[in-house]
């Protein structure tokens, strides 16, 4: 998508997006039988996708795949354009990706709505994907042999052409119409992995180009005719209103258009430009109604966290007698985790532009939960969803926080759209984002090891006190019994083969918001988890990873990660270089393993981590190289968590605002990191999420070899700068 | 006043206290330049005055008064199709907002340094953030458009 789209009305834009463009492109067409099933109910393994809703061949033979998941970085527009381009039999120079537009037909394969999240793109969509690419291939096929007067199996579709030995060759571009009509084939047949020639090549981001260029478009860049730039005052906790405000002063800014107050004590300054907007919005010097959260502070929350962890909780997981083989232990462990409050950050500030004239309205944003977004508008709006137009941009990052289980930021800009009845665009300074909520939860566990007269380990008692992401949402529903596998997910139901292990939660709210950040609950389960089994090695004289080979026996991929881990490093016959020290950490999350090896020393008082090698296990590799950027960047984005960041609050308000307080490593903290796959042609499992979880957890471990002491509240630099 | 940028001189009516990345997203419309941080420490608004790597959030109008301002957009020497191709090739961009100002320090450093060291991409990107973690990629990408340049 390139600015002058942007810049059209809303019909040239549709015009120019490469959809509903008729004559030229074969007409994006879903049945409206089909759409208002799907729309009744969620996508059964049965449902059937049009190919022609996701593939448009055009004349001149090039191709337009349609990719339903939001490109946010993860590379989707490239990997899942893959899948069909692999199975089309097309050639790869002639594709182009474009994103969804909001319709029941782009829904996920599991969750009833159009999203994207939870390492899910490749694969639940991996089956879906190939099969679409299949499906129009044989309807080509088809049309060709028609067309020929010959029978379906004398053709063959190679290149973008369907041939013929005596008839010779059509181009796809050519039959794309006639093929259309064709009966849909439900099972195609689908090709062997020995016979892939698109999928696990390292092919290069379709997006490369325009993101090295600056012609790629995000949300912060959408421009329409008239629009103004709004800058809110938001409280810092919700549910803060404003008390007062000098509306004069920020009139008196030049540029400033408008002042409005909107939503629920909330305040707009509408500018000529987002500067105007934003030295209006400062001048307004808020002040904020006193309310109960006025006093807020995360050190009462975790104090309240920590002693509700002294009480039992609800049990997420349990095996063997766990209190009884404590109690007789020779020797025990107590631990105590804290993990504070986490900002996403991404490198694009949240914002919405929106076009409401009273009648429909149209949304753009980097959209990772469209048809909430979309649902979530209509209903602020107070007009129907199908009045509602939603264009999904790039997103310049998100790391969970654009899948708003809200739909937040957009349910704002539409507040604010609803009194205004103009173009505007919302925009959050770094500040607004960073103090605008929904973050990853503050965690405090509470663990219990104990081990028998031979210092072998005999039971292992875990509890989680931490706040819900899913309560009070619509996806409510997934608390089961009061447990939250977002919250428990990589304590409960561990793979190591522990006898006695128990696995308690117990919810403790807080007046802030919380959100999915990238691996979610692994985030902190994985550190407490894998920092306390290196101690279990230590006390038990085992070697880290031969001893986690043996726990973990039972689980096929953890092995084999293990294994690679060890012959990429030399682990048990290399050692690390005077002055420096290995640690090691394995996890898995969204059905991947992932095993790292820190190479870390201690400089001036702080840590420097040199090398991390990654072994991975994410099923069939789609892009190696896009699936290298991934887990390379899962470090540095975990790595930054641990090491500096954290959110706090003090008397109700956020204190971290930039990237001064809440730093994030740069090109001279990167460390050497190299990554390799497990080779298998089993099926995709995720991959954006994770390779963070381990990354924290094989640093400390590396860190505690130098300094024997075991960090256990989180940023490091609370612990290594006190 | 006259604003000259990428080899056009354009007048731009607007309080000269207003950072110069604004006039160029919001007034120009060039918004390659990205806004990140708002206090010159993430490095993405980064345009070129004089040639100069500048953080565009923190240089006000007036100071680019009868100085020539290149944007992403201006780019097009020799350097700077190597750097794009050498970002293309090494799959440095991800999510992609900070790549624009990436590549401005890049082209800038091999500028001035045609045969950079690790240390010398240190201290001419250090002050970049990028969340995708693309600093590796970053790196080798550099020498290779160095190499590539000759």
């Amino acid at each position: 998508m390139k600015q002058e789209d942007i810049n059209l009305e809303r019909r040239g834009f549709l015009a120019n997006s490469g959809l509903f463009v008729g004559g030229l492109i074969v007409a994006f067409h879903v049945p409206s039988v089909l759409t208002k099933a799907m729309a009744a109910e969620a996508p059964s393994p049965k449902t059937v996708y049009p190919p022609n809703a996701f593939i448009q061949i055009a004349p001149d033979n090039t191709i337009t795949i349609v990719i339903n998941k939001l490109e946010m970085g993860q590379g989707v527009n490239t990997s899942m354009a893959q899948l069909i381009a692999e199975e089309l039999e097309c050639d790869w120079a002639s594709i182009k990706s474009i994103s969804a537009p909001v319709d029941p037909v782009y829904n996920h394969t599991v969750f009833p709505m159009q999203m994207t999240g939870g390492s899910t793109a490749l694969s639940t969509s991996w089956d879906q994907y190939r099969k679409l690419g299949a499906s129009m291939r044989e309807m080509l096929k088809m049309a060709a042999a028609k067309r020929w007067g010959v029978s379906d199996s004398e053709v063959k579709a190679e290149k973008g052409f369907v041939t013929h030995p005596k008839k010779g060759k059509l181009s796809y571009g050519e039959l794309a119409e006639e093929a259309n009509k064709m009966q849909m084939p439900l099972n195609p047949p689908l090709k062997k992995s020995k016979d892939y020639k698109i999928i696990g090549q390292s092919i290069k981001r379709v997006d490369a180009v325009e993101k090295s260029n600056g012609t790629a478009v995000f949300g912060m860049d959408v421009r329409l005719p008239g629009m103004m730039y709004a800058v809110v005052a938001r409280p810092h906790i919700e549910g803060g209103e404003i008390a007062s405000m000098d509306e004069k002063a920020a009139r008196a800014v030049p540029g400033v258009l408008d002042v409005v107050k909107f939503g629920k004590g909330k305040a707009a300054v509408l500018a000529k430009n987002t500067h105007a907007a934003k030295v209006g919005r400062d001048a307004l010097n808020v002040r904020w109604k006193e309310n109960q959260n006025s006093k807020a502070s995360t050190d009462d929350m975790m104090k309240d966290f920590r002693e509700r962890a002294e009480k039992k909780g609800l049990v997420a997981d349990e095996r063997g007698e766990v209190d009884d083989k404590l109690k007789g232990a020779k020797k025990t462990i107590e631990a105590a985790y804290e993990f504070p409050f986490l900002s996403h950050a991404p490198m694009e500030p949240m914002n919405c532009t929106v076009n409401f004239d009273g009648k429909t309205a149209d949304l753009w944003s980097g959209h990772q939960m469209p048809t909430m977004d979309n649902g979530a508008a209509a209903k602020v709006l107070g007009i129907k969803p199908d009045k509602v137009n939603i264009y999904t941009t790039y997103a310049g990052g998100s790391f969970g926080r654009r899948a708003s289980k809200t739909s937040d930021y957009v349910i704002e800009a539409c507040e604010l759209a609803k009194v205004v009845k103009k173009p505007l665009k919302v925009a959050w300074t770094r500040e607004d984002d960073m103090r605008g909520g929904y973050y990853r939860p503050m965690n405090f566990h509470k663990v219990s090891v104990g081990f028998d007269d031979k210092n072998q380990l005999l039971a292992w008692r875990h509890h989680i006190v931490g706040q819900s992401i899913m309560a009070n949402t619509v996806m409510a529903g997934m608390i089961k019994n009061g447990i939250e596998e977002t919250v428990v997910e990589g304590v409960a139901k561990t793979h190591y083969d522990i006898a006695n292990f128990r696995c308690e939660q117990t919810r403790a709210d807080t007046p802030m918001t919380t959100l999915w950040w990238r691996s979610v609950g692994h985030t902190h389960t994985a550190y407490a988890m894998e920092t306390m089994i290196d101690e279990v090695a230590e006390v038990s004289k085992q070697d880290p990873l031969e001893m986690r080979r043996k726990m973990l026996a039972k689980s096929p991929r953890h092995v084999a990660v293990l294994d690679l881990l060890k012959k990429q490093t030399g682990w048990g016959k290399k050692k690390a270089p005077k002055g420096r020290a290995w640690g090691l950490a394995v996890h898995e999350s969204f059905g991947s393993v992932v095993g790292q090896v820190a190479e870390v020393s201690i400089e001036k008082g702080q840590p420097r981590i040199h090398k991390m090698w990654c072994a991975v296990h994410c099923g069939q590799v789609v892009n190696p190289e896009g699936a290298r950027t991934q887990v390379e960047g899962a470090i540095v984005y975990g790595l930054s968590a641990a090491l500096h960041q954290q959110i706090q609050v003090k008397d109700g308000q956020i204190v971290q605002g930039n990237f001064n307080d809440f730093p994030v490593m740069r090109i001279q903290d990167m460390p050497k990191v190299s990554v390799e796959f497990v080779k298998t042609d089993e099926p995709p499992t995720g991959l954006g999420e994770p390779g963070v979880p381990p990354s924290a957890p094989a640093v400390a471990n590396a860190l505690y070899q130098l300094t024997k002491k075991r960090l256990r509240a989180l940023p490091f630099s609370r612990e290594l700068n006190a | 006043m006259d604003i000259h940028i990428n080899g056009k001189t354009i007048p731009i009516n607007m309080d000269g206290d207003t950072p110069l990345l604004w006039v160029i997203r919001d007034e120009l419309n060039y918004t390659g330049t990205k806004f990140g941080c708002g206090k010159a420490l993430c490095g993405a608004c980064t345009v070129h005055v004089d040639g100069e790597p500048v953080r565009s959030c923190s240089f006000p109008l007036k100071a680019a008064e009868g100085r020539k301002i290149t944007t992403i957009e201006g780019l097009n020497d020799k350097v700077s199709v190597a750097v794009q191709k050498a970002w293309v090739d090494n799959h440095v961009p991800q999510c992609g907002y900070c790549q624009s100002g990436q590549v401005m320090s890049a082209v800038a450093l091999l500028r001035a340094k045609p045969k950079p060291s690790d240390q010398d991409i240190d201290n001419a990107l250090g002050g970049h953030i990028c969340r995708c973690g693309t600093y590796q990629r970053i790196r080798t990408a550099i020498h290779q458009a160095a190499k590539s340049i000759g």
